[in-house]
């Protein structure tokens, strides 16, 4: 709750620089090890290759790894979004409805239990091996974090505020566009987070079982043909756009949520 | 003499939880004229804020019947403001925002009404803070946009549960003489709820005393000290003759 209007960007160098200067110092610390030892050693390459190695692999096969990351990408999206429309309007519906919450919470709680990636076979029995399976099987995992977190962040709020608002004339409609939903918000952006991240996983799993395309078909294509270092590549693109899907989410939470969540009135 | 305003009769409220029913309050009868000020006296847990909230038609009543201008409360009615013991604004919204929030509730032009928020944050000192989050204002001034919120509709009847327990001694005797200059300025009836006895002489024209659960009005006391009133006024042995006087009262 610092002020940091005034002496803006000065004052976020400061506090910001050894933030961002330590893990870098660390992490190519480890860099250098694993590239010396390696080497050091003499561990071959189809166990372990050098990060140099990777970062070449990544730099002279850059079509293929493109080729290949598009699919993931767009699959994952795909997966992601479908989660967050249902799972956004069933945690809203949970909240709103007695009858919802006493008949259907139960079976989303009931089906939380299964391990989601043991129905990609099913998946492919009743919709083949193509992009739906995948689709679908990214939707099914993504999709329960955001029912809860948005269920639970409409019900954190401050029944005190709800009175406010009678108070005020409001509609049950308004209350909720108005209040709950607001309220919700930063729950609702954990979901979005924790969701993206589940999607990532359900798509690769997906890639692997249906063999077609994508990250995670290069990643089991390589590995039968004992290519560690595309094998690594693979895994670093992937890595790099799971890291950036999440903080795309993180920014627009920032974007949008700019009061002090901390708050309790 | 003005007319009656709010009156109150044979309320009665039992609160029905898992377990078992908790008669909160018996009966009671109230009558408040037109700008009267007038404040309800009991400790805490005596059904103060039940009666408040079936007044301003936010609780279902057990029985008995509430009327505001001649008209049976049944709900919320855009002709009262509340404020309430915390202040209740969305920390999403700006101060200015959250003042105008019952306009948008009632579907009136907030073009219109930005206008009198203005005034209104003008006149609690709070106008240069019109854009900022309420996490960035201290409890009292939250508690001013709170009042500002309240009046914003231009409401005849203000009903306020204890708006100032939660602040400091010194800053809740400023809310209190801002309350009495808006109050003078506005000329609405306001129906406060206090366990503070000092709070209810300096700021009432009557003072009604809630006994404890279950709740009855044990005791009406007119309050004749002359208007407008200053903190200096709690000085003075009429003042304190009050004080006594409600003392005794609330411990039968
Ligand atoms: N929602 C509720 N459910 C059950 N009991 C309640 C509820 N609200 C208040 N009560 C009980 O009713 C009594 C009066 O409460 P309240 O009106 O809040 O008192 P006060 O405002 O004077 O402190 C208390 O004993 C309280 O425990
Ligand atoms: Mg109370």
């Amino acid at each position: 709750m610092e002020n940091t209007k005034e002496n803006g960007l000065a004052n976020y160098l400061a506090v910001r620089a050894p933030q961002i200067a330590a893990p870098t110092i660390i992490s190519t610390l480890l860099l250098v090890v694993w590239q010396v030892g390696v080497e050091v050693l003499n561990i071959p390459e189809a166990i372990l290759p050098t990060p140099l190695r990777i970062l070449e692999t990544i730099v002279l096969r850059w079509e293929l790894l493109l080729l290949h990351s598009w699919p993931t990408l767009s699959e994952c999206l795909f997966g992601f979004a479908l989660a967050v429309a249902v799972g956004m309007g069933l945690g809203i519906l949970l909240a709103l409805s007695q009858l919802f919450r006493v008949g259907v919470y139960p079976l989303i709680v009931a089906f939380q239990v299964v391990p989601k990636v043991a129905l990609a076979p099913l998946f492919i029995v009743w919709f083949g091996l193509g992009m739906t399976s995948r689709v679908l099987l990214a939707f099914v995992i993504a999709f329960f974090p955001m029912v809860v977190n948005t269920y639970a962040g409409i019900q954190s709020t401050d029944p005190i505020m709800v009175r406010m608002a009678r108070a005020s004339s409001a509609t049950r409609w308004t209350i909720f566009r108005k209040i709950e939903f607001p309220t919700a918000l930063p729950y609702i952006f954990s979901g979005l987070k924790i969701g993206i991240t589940f999607a990532v996983i359900g798509i690769i799993v997906a890639e692997f079982v249906t063999a077609q395309e994508g990250l995670g078909y290069l990643i089991v294509f390589s590995e039968g043909n004992v290519d560690t270092p595309m094998l690594m590549a693979a895994l670093i693109v992937l890595s790099l756009i799971g890291v950036i899907l999440y903080a795309a989410i993180g920014g627009l939470e920032k974007l949008i949520i700019r009061w002090d969540v901390g708050q309790k009135m | 003499m003005t007319a009656l305003h709010v009156r109150v009769s044979d309320f009665s409220k039992t609160y029905k939880t898992r377990r078992d029913e908790i008669e909160a309050i018996r009966a009671v009868d109230m009558d408040v004229r037109e700008t009267e000020f007038v404040s309800i006296l009991g400790p805490s847990g005596c059904g103060k804020s039940t009666l408040l909230m079936a007044v301003g038609g936010l609780l279902p009543m057990s029985g008995g019947r509430i009327e505001i201008a001649g008209q049976l409360v049944t709900g919320p009615r855009r002709d009262t403001g509340v404020v309430f013991q915390s202040p209740v604004l969305m920390p999403w919204r700006s101060i200015l925002n959250n003042v105008l929030f019952p306009i948008e509730c009632l579907g009136l032009s907030l073009g219109e009404y930005r206008r009198r928020a203005i005034e209104l944050l003008e006149m609690t000192d709070l106008d240069k803070f019109r854009d900022d989050y309420p996490s960035e204002l201290s409890g009292g001034m939250q508690q001013r946009v709170a009042i500002c919120r309240a009046l914003i509709h231009n409401p005849s009847l203000l009903l306020m549960d204890e708006p100032f327990s939660a602040l400091d001694a010194m800053t809740r005797d400023a809310m209190n003489q801002e309350l009495l200059r808006i109050w003078e300025e506005f000329k609405k009836t306001v129906l406060f709820v206090t366990h503070s006895i000092r709070e209810a002489v300096y700021l009432s024209d009557r003072v009604f005393v809630m006994s404890p659960r279950p709740a009855v009005i044990s005791r009406v006391v007119d309050i004749a000290l002359p208007r407008p009133r200053d903190l200096s006024i709690e000085e003075t042995p009429e003042f304190n003759a009050y004080v006594t006087e409600l003392r005794q009262a609330i411990e039968g």
